[in-house]
């Protein structure tokens, strides 16, 4: 008996090892795909404008979209779960907000970005348990608080923008530089190494694909579901009001728009690195090379002068080609 | 016998509505309708909840929570089976509401446009700054300003912004006398800081020699004031002459702080009294006859900045 089930549970272990290993040798090959995208499209636009391939243009628009890429490392887990997070955008507009009454009312710095922060930990929470506990779709329950954190913001501001008086530390966040590197930029790259060893070499990590791969496959095999998804809308949230604090430490102003309408820009950001929205796929690094093409193109179409009412068209139609020329290649390395 | 007496309950009650119908200004309604949730529009709210209160009617602010044709249209089409008696608006798409300020004209509820208009929607009249008077003004203190020579820009907010592109026409036909001054950009910034600091910053490295930034929506002033007060653009203020629109926090500190040359100050405060004056002098027809009404701009700089009215 026990002889005769050994080696065919062998073969079903083989068999699932080389699977996993096709599925993350893809995995890999679409973020690279995705990073040539990016090489090219910032290629031809060094070739049309001098101005693009200098330090601090590179540094600019890295700052510009580092918020978007912050974002979308939350969740590009949240979409690897099978889920989605409508929040982010208002999240970090709140928290930006929250943040700015703190010093307005003469809080030390400390004291004002853990009331950011919590922010995003509550309504990412609260999104966990509305998904997992109530059993909402997410796309539901995230659309509930994202209307709730906009609304808040209009009720407290009214419209009119916070401008409080911040000390000196506070601003090195959002405008700081090390070295030549902007702050913001620094930031994002600590955050997607961390999180993509997490998301790679932890039990967790495994156990977040797991769960959008095949929940109920997930779920018989010990790997307890509901509190990985309790856990990717948590850090989901967090990490929006980590964005929310630097976009308020940059600005200095907490606007009420702020933060509007960006969950699509940051779900763009997941799907163009290799995320996919049926979940089970995607990655931290594709996400963050994401938002930098959609973050070059934007640049790209004002240094190159292009007409204002074509920018969006023509964006729209590079991200379209860099996509399926990543796609179409990803598909003759796979088959 | 059934349907005598019921004429009669119908007529008493006709009667009795009639005799209360003019007396009490209190049963009238004015909604004012603004673009979205922005400080200029809290100036018009302060201005036309005042009016209201002196003349002693029901006052509702709406605020629309995008900048979507369709948000409005939905509003206003609220507000009509709602009965209001006046509708004020100022249009985010000049083209999307013309059909349904139609509706309730024809319904005898009075509309105009405030701010920003919707010129064959039909409405009453327009109260506000005629928006290519203020760009020219805006165009004349630049060229002014550069010496009559160089390249300048424009930044502005949504595209599609009838008022904004009237103030760019406005900025057009002043440069038109100039020709020395190069218009080499316009930029939409979708009215959010984050983007019109992103294209200020690509604007500026894109154009090493510009001389001049136009910001014709309201983000524009505080977006340029707060790139060049960078390290990395610190060497072009003042080089670069910033005129702005509207006269925000962010944009006085910056006229004060020596960014921003001049701002175009409209009258907000003065266009929400007007408006619901104008429309509870229609709706008790006091006002027979209307005509569009230009609030003006003010050229703030910091020798007025202490002393000048909205």
């Amino acid at each position: 008996m026990t002889s005769t089930s050994n080696p065919s549970a062998n073969k079903v272990a083989t068999k699932g090892t080389t699977w996993a290993a096709r599925i993350a040798d893809l995995r890999k090959a679409r973020e690279i795909n995705v990073l040539l995208a990016l090489l090219v499209v910032g290629a031809l636009i060094s070739l049309a404008s001098p101005y693009f391939f200098t330090t601090n243009n590179l540094m600019g628009v890295a700052r510009a979209f580092s918020l978007t890429a912050i974002m979308s490392i939350g969740m590009v887990m949240v979409i690897i779960t099978g889920g989605i997070d409508l929040s982010v955008g208002s999240v970090m507009g709140l928290s930006a907000l929250v943040t700015a009454l703190c010093f307005a009312a003469g809080l030390p710095t400390a004291a004002a970005i853990i009331a950011g922060l919590s922010v995003g930990l509550v309504f990412g929470a609260v999104n966990g348990v509305l998904v997992t506990m109530v059993g909402l779709p997410p796309f539901i329950a995230t659309l509930g608080t994202l209307s709730i954190g906009r609304g808040l913001m209009y009720i407290v501001t009214h419209g009119v923008p916070v401008t409080p008086e911040t000390p000196e530390v506070f601003s090195f966040l959002g405008q700081g530089y090390v070295g030549f590197v902007p702050v913001p930029v620094v930031i994002m790259i600590v955050l997607t190494i961390v999180f993509s060893v997490i998301m790679k070499k932890t039990r967790f990590g495994r156990h977040v694909y797991a769960t959008g791969g095949n929940e109920a496959a997930a779920r018989l095999s010990g790997v307890k579901t509901n509190r990985i998804k309790l856990a990717v809308y948590t850090l989901s949230g967090l990490i929006s009001s980590l964005a929310g604090i630097i976009s308020f430490s940059r600005y200095l102003s907490a606007e009420p728009a702020s933060g509007f309408g960006a969950e699509l820009d940051v779900i763009a950001a997941a799907a163009i690195g290799g995320a996919s929205l049926a979940g089970g796929v995607g990655s931290v690094a594709g996400a963050v090379i994401g938002a930098a093409l959609t973050g070059v193109i934007a640049n790209g179409v004002v240094l190159m002068n292009i007409n204002t009412y074509a920018q969006q068209a023509i964006t729209g139609a590079v991200i379209l080609i860099a996509v399926s020329i990543d796609v179409i290649r990803s598909r003759r390395s796979g088959s | 016998m059934r349907a005598f007496k019921f004429t009669l309950k119908a007529l008493a009650m006709t009667t009795v509505m009639f005799i209360a119908g003019s007396a009490a200004a209190k049963d009238i309604v004015i909604a004012v309708v603004p673009k979205v949730a922005v400080p200029f529009f809290d100036d018009c709210n302060t201005g036309a909840a005042k009016a209201a209160e002196q003349l002693g009617v029901q006052y509702q602010w709406v605020v629309p929570q995008n900048t979507q044709g369709s948000t409005q249209v939905k509003i206003v089409e609220d507000l009509i089976s709602k009965h209001v008696d006046g509708i004020a608006i100022s249009v985010n798409e000049p083209k999307s509401v013309e059909g349904v300020i139609k509706q309730p004209m024809d319904a005898g509820i009075k509309v105009l446009t405030f701010d920003s208009d919707s010129a064959n929607s039909g409405r009453s009249l327009y109260i506000g700054t005629i928006n290519a008077a203020a760009g020219t003004t805006m165009g004349e203190s630049m060229a002014k300003a550069v010496g009559g020579k160089g390249k300048v820009a424009i930044v502005t907010g949504q595209l599609g912004a009838s008022n904004l592109n009237e103030r760019i026409d406005g900025i057009k036909k002043a440069l038109a006398a100039y020709p020395d001054i190069e218009l080499v950009a316009v930029e939409g910034t979708e009215d959010d800081l984050a983007k019109a600091v992103s294209v200020t910053e690509a604007l500026l490295r894109a154009n090493p020699d510009l001389a001049g930034i136009f910001g014709v929506s309201q983000v524009g002033g505080p977006a340029v004031a707060k790139v060049l007060a960078t390290k990395e653009f610190g060497d072009r203020k003042g080089v670069v002459k910033v005129f702005a629109f509207d006269d925000l926090p962010d944009t006085i500190k910056g006229v004060k702080e020596g960014f921003i040359s001049g701002i175009m100050v409209q009258r907000p405060v003065t266009m929400g009294k007007l408006a619901v004056e104008q429309l509870v002098g229609q709706i008790n027809g006091t006002i027979t006859e209307t005509k569009d009404i230009d609030t003006g701009v003010t050229v703030v700089n910091s020798e007025n900045l202490g002393n000048y009215t909205k």
